[in-house]
């Protein structure tokens, strides 16, 4: 048993060896890492293809240039970063600045700075003391992003983002990151921030994990973190699919946050994405990324449907386990049962307006089950009409039915069976699934 | 004895030379294999290496006692040039510069008291370890204070393992028998860990939250 799940765990986690040794080296060419580790680079080629990125306020590129600049030219609210450090290292932010002399800055934990601590921090930067070669670097003054109201009782005074891991062109694991207390207002775990997986499928949170355990509540209060909307899901995992493939980044960790007014905004790309979002998902990456590989994505829409199809279905695991009901979409496989007891698989149409199951006459006596039982009046948009009725048994999402059916003439129609709600009891229906399932008759 | 050993040391090349050089594809592979198996991840290659030379020149004692007051004053001297808000390369000149005058005075106080193994400590093996003294400090600017002790424990770790294996008799017989066998063997199983893509040990008990929750995931 022990050993048998250390086997399973080496087979489908993604270590660090397994990750630069398969993933990142064949995937990420030497201009793709180069794209990834320089912030400035990577948001002149993501905007040149329209997409969303921070504004630069200004770039300081040598002591020259920090002496001779425009301090002036400066809004109250601003994020200075280094353009090539390394896990969240080296940012400084500041909220606002004070209306009377001398004027100070005020930073994300209420301290205040003036002129010459933001002049030593950009020297710090110059010097490369963040920058992940330490060669000298470039320093630069961006927009600060404005929190969403959604987001602000999780996040303690900073900014969450959405870290997604995308692999030729197909986004394959998720995670928001929120900062907390211990973070000091930065989203990086390996500070004590806060990660929560996230449903690839509905973009709806799952397990949240500080420090590497898993926690239900954000800290010090009663908020749940299981179950956050993120919104304009969809439109994230195409910004991600699009940067992707904008930037040939093969093997690629995206941190994308959500502005108040903005909307989804790409911040950061990485060639070298850490693996903790293995935690917050509670699922091994490894596994996922060898489902993705060698699938050829043509369209941005084809790579987001594929992620959604493939790695969805956290969220619905979850309700099944809370309700102890399966849930299944308005098109749904089903097998129907004929008189030897043998299974005969066909597409069936969920329709909670109707209260029996109707199942065609033509199938019916094809599998040998159209021995009437009774006759029942129902009211359609037709008018009264007497319909027979049959037993009738099915297996819908591997939960087995036993029921009474009407039998009605429906060769005309798409579905050969309809499943009323009679028969649904011990299911849940969610109409956004299986939308693109397609019929098949029997 | 190897006839290639035997025949450099009747030629008067010293047989400590010989054996710390064949150290190093051993001092090497055993760093390598921490990182790539066991998870440790020490500072590179380079520092801990340098440190398990620098302790067979000193000796363990003297080593960590000097390592370990090196790097106490080191801190201290980064925190006091912190406030002088100078150029990064100044300001580590002059922690280096503080760090000589401490152990100059130490060497001072060893000699008023007569202590002859610590003024006698290698001359090398305390420079190269103000020296380091760069890196260390290099990495408490960049990282917060727990990840910084973790290194340095590890670095620390690694060097007393090598120092250990390169201290033991048996071991350096075992070189000199058999250099090119030393050397080949360690090539090969270099090669075989740089193709090595399984989970490390650390990561096993990183992920073990997610491990537990494969098993119940395939019985579904």
């Amino acid at each position: 048993m022990f050993f048998n799940s250390i086997r399973k765990a080496n087979s489908a986690l993604l270590g660090i060896n397994a990750r630069n040794l398969t993933y990142k080296r064949p995937s990420n060419s030497r201009r793709a890492i180069q794209i990834a580790d320089s912030k400035l680079l990577a948001k002149k080629i993501l905007s040149k293809n329209g997409l969303p990125t921070l504004q630069t306020y200004s770039t300081i590129k040598t002591i020259q240039e920090l002496r001779d600049f425009d301090w002036t030219s400066l809004p109250s609210t601003f994020t200075l970063k280094p353009n090539k450090g390394l896990g969240g290292e080296g940012i400084m932010i500041v909220y606002g600045r004070k209306k009377k002399f001398p004027y100070p800055w005020i930073k994300a934990d209420h301290k205040h700075i003036q002129i010459k601590d933001i002049q030593s921090h950009i020297l710090n930067i110059l010097e490369g003391t963040f920058s992940s070669t330490s060669l000298p670097d470039i320093a630069f003054f961006e927009e600060r992003i404005k929190l969403l109201k959604l987001f602000k009782p999780y996040a303690y005074r900073g900014i969450p983002d959405i870290r997604i891991i995308s692999y030729n062109s197909v986004p394959v694991m998720a995670e928001i990151r929120f900062p907390t207390k211990e973070s000091g207002g930065k989203a990086n775990l390996h500070l004590g921030g806060i990660g929560v997986g996230v449903d690839m499928g509905t973009g709806v949170t799952t397990n949240a994990i500080q420090n590497d355990r898993i926690i239900e509540h954000a800290p010090g209060t009663r908020l749940p973190l299981r179950g956050i909307q993120i919104p304009d899901w969809k439109e994230v995992l195409r910004l991600v699919v699009h940067a992707q493939q904008v930037t040939k980044i093969g093997f690629l960790g995206i941190d994308i946050a959500i502005d108040r007014e903005k909307g989804p905004v790409i911040l950061e790309l990485n060639a070298r994405p850490g693996l903790s979002i293995q935690i917050a998902n509670l699922t091994p990456l490894d596994d996922r990324l060898q489902r993705v590989k060698g699938l050829k994505v043509k369209t941005i829409n084809q790579g987001v449907k594929i992620a959604q199809n493939l790695f969805g279905g956290e969220i619905e695991e979850g309700l099944e386990e809370i309700s102890g009901r399966k849930v299944i979409g308005i098109n749904e496989p089903i097998e129907i049962l004929d008189k030897e007891k043998n299974h005969h698989s066909t597409m069936a149409k969920v329709d909670t307006g109707a209260y029996r199951t109707t199942i065609c006459s033509v199938l019916a006596k094809k599998l040998n089950i159209n021995q009437v039982i009774g006759q029942k009046k129902v009211r359609g948009a037709l008018g009264l009409e007497e319909r027979p009725i049959i037993n009738l048994a099915f297996v819908l999402d591997k939960r087995l039915v036993t029921t009474e059916a009407f039998i009605a003439d429906r060769t005309e129609m798409k579905y050969d069976i309809i499943v009323g709600r009679k028969d649904l009891k011990r299911f849940l229906v969610d109409p956004a699934k299986n939308v693109f399932m397609r019929r098949k008759k029997l | 004895m190897s006839f290639i050993t035997q025949y450099m040391i009747n030629q008067g090349v010293p047989q400590e030379t010989i054996i710390l050089l064949l150290m190093l594809p051993i001092f090497t592979t055993i760093i390598v294999f921490a990182r790539q198996i066991i998870g440790i991840k020490g500072f590179g290659i380079y520092t801990p290496l340098i440190i398990a030379f620098i302790f067979l020149a000193t000796g363990l004692k003297y080593g960590l006692v000097l390592f370990v007051i090196i790097l106490l004053i080191g801190t201290l001297l980064r925190l006091l040039a912190k406030r002088l808000r100078l150029l990064y390369l100044p300001r580590m000149s002059i922690v280096l510069i503080g760090i000589t005058l401490t152990i100059l005075i130490l060497l001072l106080g060893g000699a008023y008291l007569e202590q002859k193994n610590l003024i006698a400590v290698s001359a090398f093996g305390i420079l190269i370890m103000v020296v380091l003294v760069e890196k260390f400090i290099a990495l408490q600017i960049k990282q917060e204070a727990k990840k910084t002790i973790i290194l340095i424990l590890e670095t620390l770790a690694l060097s007393i393992i090598c120092y250990w294996i390169a201290s033991w008799p048996w071991f350096q017989n075992l070189t000199l028998a058999y250099p090119l066998w030393i050397i080949l063997g360690a090539l090969i199983v270099n090669i075989l860990l740089g193709k090595w893509t399984g989970l490390r040990f650390s990561e096993y008990s990183r992920f073990w939250e997610v491990i537990k929750n494969i098993e119940p995931a395939e019985k579904k």
